[in-house]
């Protein structure tokens, strides 16, 4: 059996936290709330397995702020708030300050990515716009772009790894794709339609490690895999599962670990983590789409909505997950039962020859 | 400005004391699972947005309309706009959200809906009732809280 253990819970802000980020070399988790703050957890001391709030990041938003993104270097921190800014945090003299204020969305800012690259930030709002910054030296940001597309608000946008395309989620529904040609960003594709897409809104989408897989959660209760494939020499993302009969309510966060382990985070309470079937070299067939098996369900992992969940980057046991009670809650999740059904990993081999 | 509905047909409020009450009910260390009638108490006199009367009073709110999972801790409230193209409906639906927020233990999840057929976009109000990133944004609108309070006022009466 699977199981994802609760190490420790965070407690500290004083309304729903909406959204976590770890940053790239896991010492700090970042999450944001509808308090209008933002605390940074690191550990108590360093190798302890205790976490504690290191900093609190406010005043320089008056509204929730709604998510939050790290710059790939782990010095700057970027925080999306519903007054309609984004504010970019930087550690100057051991203090966090905010160094940049970027304004032009009409209303709520509801996500923001930093591009793996660094050079790059997307954003996105109720205004249905989606904008990309430029990060400039001295903290200078400038606007390059901004693209209509979709038909309401944007939930969220996400890099793929390589930084080349950017995704986002609507409340209309899709997933749209976004490449850079010649200096504009053009929607290449849209996930929608009548077997295909979600049926409701999109709340927030994650890749596979090496990208060529990603998963989005929705307002229809499910998750779907696309895969990416190449048509007539174009890349082209298509639909490799749905997954659907696990959460009772809407999905809202869903991430996939380093080690290939999806988690997802809901409306319904609970985690679930779900692990691609491997499929034994000796019968591999072109045509067989890789299937995805729950591996454990963590009913009540908040005693309300869990709104955001993430793997740690460097521990991929390590979970971290956000919830309407303000709490953050880490987990230990440890894979069971192989996929083949008879086989423990080392690490509950252990355990259970102790018990 | 123009009412949407500037004759509103308005009925009386009931009575709904609870007759019977069962020996299990009047235990006091027992908890007593909420019911659609409790839903309704907290409800009922919420006033509409452009009329001095009740949701009771225009039948918005019934407490046939209402569902409790209390096991489940599931509320489902079904409303009915007095005209169909109404444009106060976001509001009644979002006030009766707040109300039960304040109301309800954390443990409830509230879904809230327009009736089956009493609204001509429905899909589309019951989406925005149902997305708590918007009702949360709308929250933080002095202008639209304000007005939820207006409709609230009379539920604490």
């Amino acid at each position: 059996m699977s199981k994802l253990k609760h190490l420790q819970t965070l407690a500290g802000h004083t309304d729903r936290a909406w959204n976590l980020a770890w940053s790239p070399n896991g010492d700090t988790l970042a999450s944001c709330s509808g308090d209008k703050t933002v605390r940074l957890w690191t550990r108590k001391c360093p190798g302890s397995e205790e976490w504690v709030c290191s900093a609190i990041l406010e005043e320089a938003q008056a509204r929730t702020i709604r998510c939050c993104s790290w710059a790939p270097g782990g010095r700057q921190l970027a925080t999306a708030s519903f007054d309609a800014t984004t504010a970019i945090w930087e550690v100057q003299g051991g203090v966090w300050e905010q160094v940049a204020l970027l304004e032009g969305h009409e209303n709520e800012v509801k996500g923001v990515a930093w591009s793996p690259s660094g050079s790059l930030i997307a954003t996105c709002s109720r205004d249905k716009s989606i904008w990309i910054w430029e990060a400039l030296p001295g903290n200078e940001y400038e606007c390059v772009d901004v693209k209509q597309g979709h038909a309401q608000d944007v939930k969220a946008v996400v890099w793929h790894p390589d930084g080349e395309i950017l995704i986002s989620c609507s409340y209309d529904d899709t997933i749209k794709l976004w490449r850079e040609s010649d200096d504009e960003w053009v929607c290449e594709q849209t996930l929608t339609g009548p077997g295909l897409g979600h049926t409701s809104t999109v709340w927030g989408a994650a890749f596979k490690r090496g990208g060529e897989c990603m998963v989005s959660c929705s307002d229809d209760c499910t998750l779907k895999v696309w895969a990416c494939k190449s048509r007539d020499g174009e890349l082209w993302w298509a639909p490799l599962a749905t997954l659907s009969g696990y959460h009772d309510r809407t999905v809202y966060s869903v991430d996939w670990s380093a080690s290939g382990a999806i988690a997802s985070g809901s409306g319904d309470n609970s985690i679930c983590v779900f692990e691609e079937e491997e499929i034994a070299s000796s019968d591999v067939n072109p045509q067989q789409k890789p299937s995805f098996q729950l591996s454990i369900r963590k009913l009540d992992a908040h005693p309300t909505d869990v709104n955001c969940v993430r793997w740690h980057p460097k521990d991929p046991s390590l979970l971290a997950s956000a919830g309407d009670d303000g709490c953050i809650r880490l987990w230990r999740y440890q894979k069971g039962l192989d996929m083949a059904g008879n086989m423990l990993e080392a690490g509950s081999a252990i355990e259970s020859s102790m018990t | 400005m123009d009412l949407i509905n500037p004759s509103p047909q308005v009925f009386e409020r009931k009575d709904t004391d609870r007759k019977a009450r069962t020996k299990q009910e009047l235990a006091e260390d027992v908890r007593d699972p909420i019911d659609a009638l409790e839903i309704f108490e907290h409800v009922r006199d919420l006033t509409d947005p452009e009329h001095p009367y009740t949701l009771e009073q225009l039948k918005v709110v019934s407490e046939d309309a209402i569902t409790v999972k209390d096991d489940e801790g599931i509320v489902s409230v079904l409303f009915t706009p007095t005209v169909q193209h109404c444009s106060m409906a976001t509001l009644i639906g979002l006030s009766l959200r707040v109300k039960l927020m304040q109301t309800l233990p954390s443990r409830f999840k509230v879904d809230i809906a327009v009736a089956p057929g009493s609204h001509s976009t429905e899909a589309a109000v019951n989406k925005q009732l149902n997305d708590k990133e918007r009702v949360a944004a709308a929250l933080e609108n002095p202008n639209l809280l304000e007005m939820v309070n207006n409709c609230l006022a009379g539920s604490y009466r």
